[in-house]
């Protein structure tokens, strides 16, 4: 006897948003990105393909990063000391796109400026032809204070700024708009704030399809269950129709990751534990992968090992549909 | 090109109109300054004059009631003159008036036909003895209790040791014409407590008195009531002094539990209530032993605390009081400052967050006489919902905080003389519009201000629908202080504290939270009970926010359903009343009695389907607009 898998059919879908503009888009990226455009709960193939596979971005810190894992310092050598060289060896290595993440500390250990962040854009740009998400240090006035002028040095790229938060998103929103690119909201864990904020940066005008959200995330062990639900739930509730839903999702594990202990401490652990580099990219891998599953459309990594084993789980995810 | 005449009541001569003039226009011309709070946008109705005779299109009614159009009202931002017309300019304090969507606290009323006599449980009779004699030798409280027997048909008479102390004197001393008050439940043949003995001179002098008592967790308030007339002489409120301990029953609850903390609080709340019947008794004359009856009404911890009982099972699961149904008290051992020997009522609840406020709310809010779906919400530091009818009641409860009464918010207050009370802003030059209670300087801003600016600010996009200030808004009244963003609602020169009255961020944060909980409360409330909110034919309000409620701003800001303006009705302080007709009436307390055993209370906390209401009614109105189509319609048209 046949059997006959139930197909669920949804009235809604996520949209679709395209990151990085080529030369004749008015951008100067060799490649872009187009994520989004699920029509079904992740991997439901029989019921309708995966539009856009899940994409990879690595992480690239904008100044030598101080409070990285010694495995991730050991993995990258003395690329970390310059963005632009970084960036060209995670395009080499396989990344779909760069997230250039700026702290606090801009050249010789000063403060992060505008000058010294748009110099860091520009020189990271002409090393790589990928798309670019760029992050502030996550301090409003100074996020602010850079992100403006770099989206203004970068009119067309449809960079996505970020982070646009509850409390901090109309100038960012506002330098998007005016400049041709995208932004990146980021809520604390929770269906109802990933749909506030949304509503708040469409209020502005930005269109829907140049918003990507990140609802925020666990590491594994450390509340994985917890972004895992939101992020279904938000899935539900645009698969279902709800506009202020639809929107992809970039997550980060590589973040979460490397400041768990078991990836982040090499000494003073249980023999049990294994392996500290393997079980820091095991560690990445897994947290990627079942965020994956729960819907994720952008995964930022920071091991290149990672990258290497979270890309072979989307081919295996996505075979039967390429087969 | 349409040529007419205008002419107005207090100008003599007529102006000239051309086409699609508006009254406000041509009033100006004519020399005369008609107020425009909103801006000319037709959202306030203040600027409704009155056209007596000739033809005009009214582009914009929203304000206007049918009996104000019936009586020829218009709004002179929305009106255009299309014919000769006569129009009256009322005054400005006619201009005053109550809108269509303002629903004011009825004031409080004797209940119909209270005759005390059949309905009072304390009653003063004037009894004229035959002093002893050596042919009668018969005992001083022998003489009384035979003379009241005679005169009311109480059996048995008790009374405290002190009354006896002073009977013989008193006796004397009145040439044995005295007036005795007790208390008796009424029926033939029982037992009666005697409250007090005085001479007839005195008594004839003065009002036998009650205090119906409202203990919120922010605001105490009392009415002195006259027992015989049941006319409430003084009403008063304070902010209860226990909030130094704590702003909601939780925090007063822990510190009432560690060392003498239970004692600081009832010295606290006592404080408070002496303090208003003293202010009272002065205000009226009366002395405060002719207080004979304390009816009192407030939440469970309330109680426990002003009576002195630990209150620490609220808190803990299973979350038990430990009395629901108190017995009749002496005023001596409660330590209210009226007669000692005086009884205290303390009126019954239902749960650990179902309190004596909410039964006798519902009694005032008469929920148990209509056959009609009501939702009655009691808007306080604890939000109390109640929804049903005369066949059923489910009720709930939920932590708002203070911010209605005007507490925890940099520049609230109670709503009392010199809080603002209702607010409009231009949208165009975003200039406020205060009414302030007693029309003067305002000191700060009442809970219904505060739900009138928020509305105001939303609409005119001071705020967002986060609640963020746009401080890129070219006005000086948006600014950032050390406090964050704030909007300043009137400056330092026309205020009474000669500071800025502002509202701020942590201040609309704080609104924000409050509201929440309360429309998180009762749309769970009747999803517990598969009833839809639109199926709900009245909402009763009540809550001691203000004298009165916009209904439109308050639906704007999302704390009311999205439902029509008729459905709703405000009734100021429901506990305080309640307690009034409880104090006043047996039945009315024996319906209390009734009303907490039969309601089913629904616990909140047991799953997570409050939380997810709470973080989507976060945001003005909420996160679901589709649940605010009024409002939706009214931001498209603004857009």
């Amino acid at each position: 006897m046949p059997v006959e898998i139930p197909k669920d059919s949804w009235p809604g879908s996520v949209n679709t948003v395209t990151l990085g503009a080529t030369g004749d888009q008015g951008g100067s990226r060799t490649s872009t990105v187009t994520i989004g455009g699920e029509q079904s709960l992740p991997f439901m193939h029989f019921e309708n393909p995966t539009p856009h596979r899940p994409v990879i971005a690595m992480e690239v810190a904008a100044a030598r990063p101080a409070d990285w894992s010694a495995v991730l310092l050991e993995a990258w050598g003395s690329t970390l000391d310059d963005p632009a060289v970084w960036a060209r060896a995670c395009e080499d290595a396989g990344a779909d796109l760069i997230v250039l993440q700026f702290g606090l500390k801009g050249s010789d250990d000063g403060p992060v400026s505008a000058e010294f962040a748009v110099e860091v854009v520009k020189e990271v740009m002409d090393s790589t032809g990928l798309p670019l998400v760029v992050l502030g240090p996550g301090q409003a006035e100074i996020d602010n204070s850079i992100l403006v002028p770099i989206a203004d040095a970068t009119k067309g790229e449809r960079i996505v700024l970020g982070l646009c938060e509850e409390g901090n998103y109309r100038t960012i929103v506002a330098a998007a708009m005016a400049n041709d690119h995208l932004v990146l909201g980021k809520t604390p864990m929770d269906v109802n704030l990933a749909k506030q904020l949304n509503i708040l940066m469409t209020d502005m005008g930005l269109p829907l399809d140049r918003i990507v959200m990140d609802p925020t995330t666990g590491a594994l062990g450390y509340g994985i269950e917890y972004g895992y639900s939101v992020m279904e739930r938000l899935r539900l509730a645009a698969l279902q129709g709800d506009a202020m839903t639809q929107l992809p999702m970039l997550v980060t594990p590589g973040v979460e990751t490397w400041k768990t202990k078991e990836s982040k401490v090499g000494a003073g652990i249980p023999d049990e534990w294994g392996e500290w580099a393997e079980r820091g990219v095991n560690w990445e891998t897994l947290t990627a992968v079942a965020l994956i599953e729960a819907g994720a459309d952008v995964v930022v990594l920071r091991h290149p090992q990672s990258l290497v084993r979270v890309r072979a789980a989307i081919a295996e995810l996505t075979a039967s549909e390429t087969a | 090109m349409a040529g007419y005449t205008a002419k107005f009541d207090t100008v003599t001569e007529a102006v000239m109109v051309s086409a699609g003039e508006l009254v406000v226009e041509v009033a100006d011309r004519a020399g005369i300054e008609i107020h425009q709070p909103c801006g000319g946008q037709g959202r306030c109705g203040r600027c409704a004059v009155r056209i007596e005779s000739g033809r005009v299109r009214r582009r914009s009614v929203l304000r206007l009631s049918q009996a104000d159009l019936d009586a020829g009202y218009a709004l002179a931002c929305q009106t255009v003159v299309e014919g000769d017309v006569s129009i009256v300019v009322p005054p400005p304090e006619r201009i005053q008036r109550r809108l269509t969507t303002d629903h004011i606290a009825p004031e409080s009323v004797v209940p119909e036909g209270y005759d005390p006599e059949k309905a009072q449980t304390v009653r003063r009779v004037l009894l004229s003895l035959s002093p002893p004699s050596m042919d009668d030798q018969t005992d001083d409280w022998g003489r009384v209790a035979m003379a009241l027997r005679r005169a009311t048909g109480v059996d048995r008479l008790e009374a405290s040791l002190e009354q006896i102390w002073h009977l013989g004197g008193i006796l004397r001393s009145s040439d044995w014409q005295i007036a005795v008050t007790f208390v008796a439940g009424g029926t033939e043949g029982e037992t009666a407590r005697l409250i007090r003995v005085q001479p007839a001179t005195e008594a004839e002098n003065e009002p036998l008195c009650g205090l119906a008592i409202d203990i919120g967790t922010t605001t105490v308030t009392i009415w002195l009531v006259d027992l015989t007339t049941g006319r409430v002489l003084h009403q008063a409120s304070e902010y209860n002094q226990q909030i130094t301990r704590g702003e909601d029953v939780i925090s007063r609850i822990i510190y009432g539990s560690k060392g003498a903390g239970g004692d600081d609080l009832r010295a606290l709340v006592l404080e408070t209530i002496n303090g208003l019947v003293e202010a009272a008794c002065r205000r009226t004359g009366i002395d405060h032993r002719a207080i004979a009856k304390a009816t009192i009404g407030g939440n469970s911890t309330m109680m426990h605390l002003l009576l002195g009982v630990p209150p620490e099972s609220i808190r803990l699961e299973p979350f038990v009081t430990a009395i629901n149904n108190w017995p009749l008290l002496r005023a001596e051992e409660v330590g209210i400052a009226m007669h000692a020997d005086g009884v205290v009522d303390a009126l019954p609840g239902v749960a650990s967050y179902v309190g004596a406020d909410i039964t006798a709310g519902v009694l005032a809010a008469g929920l148990r006489s209509t056959p009609d779906t009501t939702l009655f919400i009691d808007v306080g530091t604890n939000g109390e919902i109640v929804l049903g009818s005369s066949e059923w009641l489910v009720t709930c409860a939920c932590s708002a905080g203070p911010a209605f009464e005007g507490a925890g918010i940099l520049h609230g207050m109670r709503a009392d003389k010199g809080a603002i009370e209702e607010v409009w802003i231009d949208g165009n030059t975003y200039e406020p519009t205060c009414r302030v209670i007693g029309n003067v300087p305002p000191r700060g801003i009442c809970g219904s201000g505060l739900i009138s600016l928020v509305a105001e600010m939303f609409v005119t996009g001071i705020v967002d629908k986060g609640g963020h200030i746009n401080l890129t808004l070219e006005t000086p009244r948006v600014r950032r202080s050390v406090k964050g963003a704030e909007y300043v609602v009137a400056w330092a020169d026309e205020a009474e504290t000669d500071q800025d009255i502002v509202i701020t961020r942590v201040d609309i944060d704080n609104l924000l939270r409050a509201k929440a909980a309360i429309y998180a409360g009762f749309n769970v409330l009747a999803d517990v009970v598969s009833v839809g909110l639109e199926s709900v034919q009245k909402v009763l309000i009540g809550g001691s926010f203000g004298k009165y409620i916009n209904v439109e701003k308050a639906v704007g800001i999302g704390l009311l359903p999205d439902l029509p303006w008729e459905r709703f009705d405000y009734l100021g302080n429901t506990s305080v009343r309640g307690a009034y007709l409880a104090l006043l009436d047996r039945e009315a307390r024996a319906e209390i009695a009734r009303i907490a055993a039969s309601m089913i209370y629904i616990e909140l906390s047991a799953d997570n389907t409050f939380y997810e209401a709470f973080t989507s009614a976060m945001f003005l109105p909420h996160t679901d607009l589709s649940r605010f189509p009024s409002v939706a319609a009214a931001m498209t048209n603004e857009g």
